[in-house]
């Protein structure tokens, strides 16, 4: 479905594109707080209203986007860079010991619950955003490493891997020139999955209090302070709670029509293993 | 099969051993003296000298790692350096009200999500089956918490038909155990099934590519009934491991729904464990929750060999 | 005057340990005259679950909150205008010196565990505080030089100096009178002497007290309270608008009180409690080692702004470390008005960049943000750096001093010692402080009160730290909850002999 990609693209666009307008301009100073124009009603001046401190939620919704985009970047980036070799390796030699010994490994991380681990950071090197991000990052490699695997299990019984083992070609050249082109498109499918998983991740270790420090904006964080507003300025809730909702479908879109558009024969393939 | 079976109790038994000294390893790291938490810094010297003494924690990192182990092996997690009081019940207790959470949150999303996944895929070509795959997109989309704070608006504050929260044991009274259940179960459940449903539909569309489905269908079964005398059970093996893959996230996921309605369950003692500096107490949790990870993927493992033979 | 005590720190995780106080005055006034009727429950509340029931060894509030008054009593209590009244004590006379204390005690009075409270459990009872206790504020009882027993219901302390402050320290939990065969679980199993005791405890969720039929004065009339435990504010509102709970002991969230505004169901109380809100500067590194730069900080904030935005305008202004239930209570609000122009000129041009590391506290983060962005005016970049609390606030900012701001709620009542010791992370050091707290202590009533005054001025002037505002007692019930809601939370208990319900 082409619409799929479509949609999703323009969601993820509209993200990308509020975060980075922030860095040049936004409405107003999203931190500044402002006790004569608290809970300001949407209109005139602050298209989307304030908050109690007075803070334009417009601006804080697009220097917002940027922490999305910067809590998926960097745990989706962890998850890849670490998970992708091992995932490989595992399925270049899927009977030997070291895959084995990886894939066991790999179970094992994915037993450590996420929100340990962002907790147990948090408690070690302070609560933050980066430590959250590390955090989901770990718990994501698994994902990776599984879907690296699998494909690159798929990929070696082709014929022209084959091929080029016949021809003594070294197994590390195998796997940079022939196997990572090959699977490349499934690890981007899963990176976009994989993104919006993150950005849930970040909002609830927000909600609990183990994401991003204020007063730096962050949608999470936006929610968990619009909670005791949700009767009065149930508007305060919308806002952050509907960005999460767009950019979080926005990127599965992306990766189902990714997922289409690269190679329909990868539906084949499963994400999970 | 058996020495499959063997096979893979092994690797869980090697699992287990590795995550006990991970997770003693990670306690280690964590900041902060017990002692110290339970008395405040201005405790008298000798009086935290005494209090680490009576807690263990004064001797090398060896002994209290042995001493843990040989009690686990006895069923004993020791006893709180908080409370005071035996972790194994404690943990037993809440165990059980999470896991009543998360597979209740399961039966509510596999209700939904297979026959909507189902009909999604059956009727992948035209505008109700689209409907379906763009409602569980969206409730993919939708936080867990962000889920149960709106159903906590509705039900409870807004209509007053459900408790907005607390947990009443089956034993004390289970009409009020029902429905104190039903909103933690609705907000784990739906957006849980949104998920599943995806799978399911896209495990169905490629079952009925399938040759011998079409076989089935070309000896003029009807589609339904061709997809339930051939298609499920390769259909349930992705879906199974997806399964498996959602309890782990489950048990996380209940963390935050347990926080949104205050129900006593796993992760409210493993967040209070941490902020009271109680080891013991959160070795023994996260313990038991890897523990919990590692038997559901061993089962997993053991459901796709009895539906796959070839997998053995 | 009461010594260093750092169970504040602590007890400002619990917010509402600031809730509480004295309801009645005297147990003749608490009958509520329901003896004998069908049996009345009420469910309370509260932020923060204690971790075991045993307050001699553990800290926080909200051990105290739960027993005190309620299952534990003590010689004397506070009441409702911070004055200490009779309990287990019928009268008691001080001696001309005003060191030694005859206490007479109430004939007739029985632990839980059966047995007669007697003279002798005095003696244990402050004895084992020297003893037994394993908290530091253990040494506001260092003062008692000896305690005897005259006969089973005559007991005398003898005080080594004459102490303004000892007697309301026996109002606390330090005054809480133990049975000699009733300290053996005291984690688990509480025996006192109290119209209450504890009923089950569901740990992680509710702790139950159920009215002691053997109560020496009149029933209350509820014969059971739930002491009801959340983590989150949201879910404590919710769990009073749909009939969860019937008390919310002290509000979390203040903005949504708008929830709670028709008058047919819900009540609003708000008084003041013992809680500064305190913004700390670290007096013993740059830049706040400089005066001026303190006092710029003072200036530069502007204190209503931030109490209603971050507060929702509930709280008092009070600009010193003195409660406005305190005798001697000045509004020193004055002091440092918000004057940016000020501040900027007493920072001389300066910038400056500093931590600003709180704990993760609501009050704390929300008021945090405003001091940041209120200190920005002036050139002042403020880095927020929530810690777990209490852990690893208690570690980083409390023990080892590493901080340049905080921001926490002090909680224990009559705290003005905590700047007199500079080894407290404040560490303001001025020796005429102390001298003043300690001639207070020892002086007359007259004397205590215009030291007291004086000291309160000299510490603002120095702007050892600044006051951002007075936590406020925020209750709300339901409308069917007649009486007994405390208004000021002045005590460390949450008295609930004094409540009824229609």
């Amino acid at each position: 479905m082409r619409g799929n990609l479509v949609v999703g693209a323009v969601l993820v666009g509209l993200t990308v594109l509020a975060a980075l307008v922030s860095f040049v301009w936004t409405p107003h100073d999203p931190t500044l707080v402002d006790a004569a124009h608290r809970l300001a009603p949407p209109g005139g001046d602050y298209l989307l209203g304030t908050d109690k401190f007075g803070r334009d939620t417009l601006s804080q919704l697009m220097v917002g986007a940027r922490t999305t985009l910067y809590v998926g970047i960097v745990a989706v980036g962890i998850a890849a860079l670490v998970g992708t070799p091992l995932g490989m390796v595992a399925g270049m030699t899927p009977h030997g010991w070291l895959s084995e010994l990886i894939m066991r490994v790999n179970d094992l991380v994915f037993a450590f619950p996420a929100l340990l681990l962002a907790v147990m950071l948090g408690a070690v090197y302070g609560a933050g955003t980066l430590t959250a991000m590390i955090a989901i990052g770990i718990a994501t490699v698994p994902a990776f490493a599984r879907i690296a695997r699998a494909a690159t299990m798929q990929v070696m019984v082709t014929d022209y891997i084959l091929a080029a083992r016949a021809a003594g070609r070294r197994r590390t050249a195998i796997a940079v020139r022939h196997v990572l082109p090959n699977i490349g498109s499934m690890l981007i499918v899963q990176a976009s999955v994989s993104f919006a998983i993150a950005i849930l991740a970040e909002a609830a270790l927000s909600f609990l209090g183990f994401g991003t420090r204020p007063p730096t904006p962050s949608w999470g964080r936006m929610l968990q302070e619009a909670q005791e507003l949700l009767f009065s300025t149930p508007r305060l809730a919308l806002w952050p709670g509907l960005a999460i909702a767009l950019a979080v479908l926005g990127f599965n879109l992306l990766g189902d029509g990714l997922r289409d558009h690269l190679d329909p024969k990868l539906r084949r393939i499963r994400a999970e293993r | 099969m058996i020495w499959y079976l063997v096979r893979r109790a092994a690797v869980l038994l090697a699992s287990t051993a590795a995550a006990g000294v991970v997770v003693f390893a990670f306690m280690a790291l964590l900041p902060g003296d017990p002692a110290e938490v339970a008395l405040g810094v201005n405790a008298t010297p000798e009086a935290l000298e005494a209090l680490r003494r009576q807690f263990g924690t004064d001797r090398p990192a060896l002994a209290q790692f042995l001493d843990w182990v040989g009690g686990l092996v006895t069923g004993d997690f020791g006893t709180s350096y908080v409370t005071s009081s035996p972790i194994g019940p404690q943990i037993a207790e809440r165990f059980g009200v999470t896991l009543t959470l998360v597979l209740g949150g399961m039966a509510i999303a596999l209700v939904v999500a297979v026959p909507a996944g189902t009909f999604a895929a059956v009727h992948h070509r035209n505008p109700l089956g689209a409907l379906i795959s763009a409602f569980s997109q969206v409730g993919i989309a939708v936080p867990a918490f962000l889920a149960g704070i709106l159903l906590v608006f509705v039900f409870a504050v807004q209509a007053q038909a459900l408790p907005s929260g607390g947990y009443v044991p089956f034993a004390e009274d289970p009409s009020l155990w029902l429905r104190s259940l039903l909103l933690p179960w609705l907000s784990l459940g739906l957006v849980q099934g949104a998920v599943l449903t995806r799978y399911v539909r896209s495990a169905v569309l490629d079952v009925m590519r399938e040759d011998y489905l079409r076989t089935a269908r070309a000896k003029g079964r009807g589609r339904m009934g061709a997809l339930w005398r051939h298609g499920l059970r390769n259909a349930a093996i992705p879906v199974v491991t997806v399964l498996g893959l959602q309890l782990a996230t489950l048990l996380i996921g209940a963390v935050v729904v347990e926080r949104v309605f205050v129900i006593p369950g796993l992760g409210d003692l493993l967040l209070n464990g941490v902020a009271q500096r109680d080891l013991l107490l959160v070795q023994g949790v996260v313990m038991m929750l890897v523990v919990a990870v590692l038997l559901v993927n061993f089962v997993v493992d053991l459901a796709y060999a009895v539906l796959d033979p070839r997998l053995r | 005057m009461r010594r260093i005590g750092i169970w504040a720190a602590l007890g400002a995780l619990l917010l509402s340990a600031a809730c509480g106080g004295g309801g009645a005055d005297s147990a003749a006034d608490r009958s509520g005259g329901a003896t004998g009727s069908q049996p009345s429950t009420l469910a309370v509340g509260f932020v923060a679950e204690p971790a075991n029931l045993d307050f001699t060894a553990t800290e926080g509030a909200a051990i105290p909150q739960a027993l005190l008054v309620n299952v534990y009593e003590g010689l004397v209590k506070l009441d409702q205008d911070g004055k200490i009244q009779p309990l287990l004590a019928e009268k008691w006379d001080v001696s001309a010196d005003r060191k030694t204390y005859t206490f007479t005690l109430r004939k007739g009075v029985t632990f839980t565990n059966g047995a007669p409270f007697t003279a002798d459990d005095v003696v244990f009872s402050i004895d084992r505080v020297k003893s037994d206790w394993k908290l530091k504020i253990k040494t506001q009882m260092d003062v008692v030089d000896k305690v005897e027993k005259k006969d089973d219901s005559t007991a005398v302390v003898t005080l080594k100096r004459p102490s303004n402050g000892w007697l309301y320290s026996m109002a606390t939990r330090l005054g809480a009178m133990f049975s000699r065969t009733g300290v053996a679980d005291l984690a688990n199993k509480p025996v006192g002497t109290g119209p209450y005791q504890l009923g089950s405890w569901k740990r992680g969720d509710s702790i139950h007290l159920d009215a002691n039929a053997k109560y020496w004065g009149a029933q209350p009339q509820v014969s059971r309270i739930t002491l009801k435990y959340f983590k989150d504010a949201t879910a404590m509102n919710n769990a009073l608008l749909t009939g969860g709970i019937d008390v919310i002991s002290a509000v979390q969230a203040p903005e949504s009180l708008a929830q709670f505004a028709d008058p047919n169901r819900f009540q609003v109380v708000e008084g003041t409690t013992n809680g500064e809100v305190v913004l700390s500067m670290n007096n013993a590194r740059p830049p706040f080692n400089d005066k001026k730069v303190r006092q710029a900080v003072r200036h530069a904030i502007d204190h209503k702004a931030l109490l209603d935005t971050a507060w929702a305008g509930r709280g008092q202004l009070i600009g010193g470390m003195v409660p406005p239930t305190d005798p001697w209570y000045e509004d020193r609000t004055g002091d440092y008005p918000y004057d940016v122009a000020k501040a900027k000129a007493l920072l001389g041009g300066k910038t400056y960049n500093v931590k600003l590391r709180i704990p993760n506290l609501p009050y704390a983060v929300a008021t945090a943000q405003v001091v940041k962005s209120q200190l920005a005016q002036v050139g002042i970049t403020a880095e927020i750096d929530p810690l777990e609390f209490p852990a690893r606030w208690l570690d980083v900012v409390f023990k080892q001093g590493d901080y340049d701001m905080s921001i926490i709620n002090h909680v224990e009542p009559r705290d003005m010692g905590i700047f007199a010791d500079k080894s407290y992370y404040f560490h303001y050091d001025n020796p005429a402080y102390g001298e003043l707290l300690a001639s207070a202590d020892q002086g007359s009533e007259q004397q205590q009160v215009d030291d007291l005054r004086a000291a309160a001025k000299l510490l603002s002037d120095d702007a050892a730290a600044d006051w951002l505002f007075l936590f406020p007692n925020l209750i709300v019930a339901k409308k069917s909850v007649a009486t007994g809601l405390p208004k000021n939370a002045i005590a460390e208990s949450f008295d609930f002999t004094a409540l009824t319900k229609q």
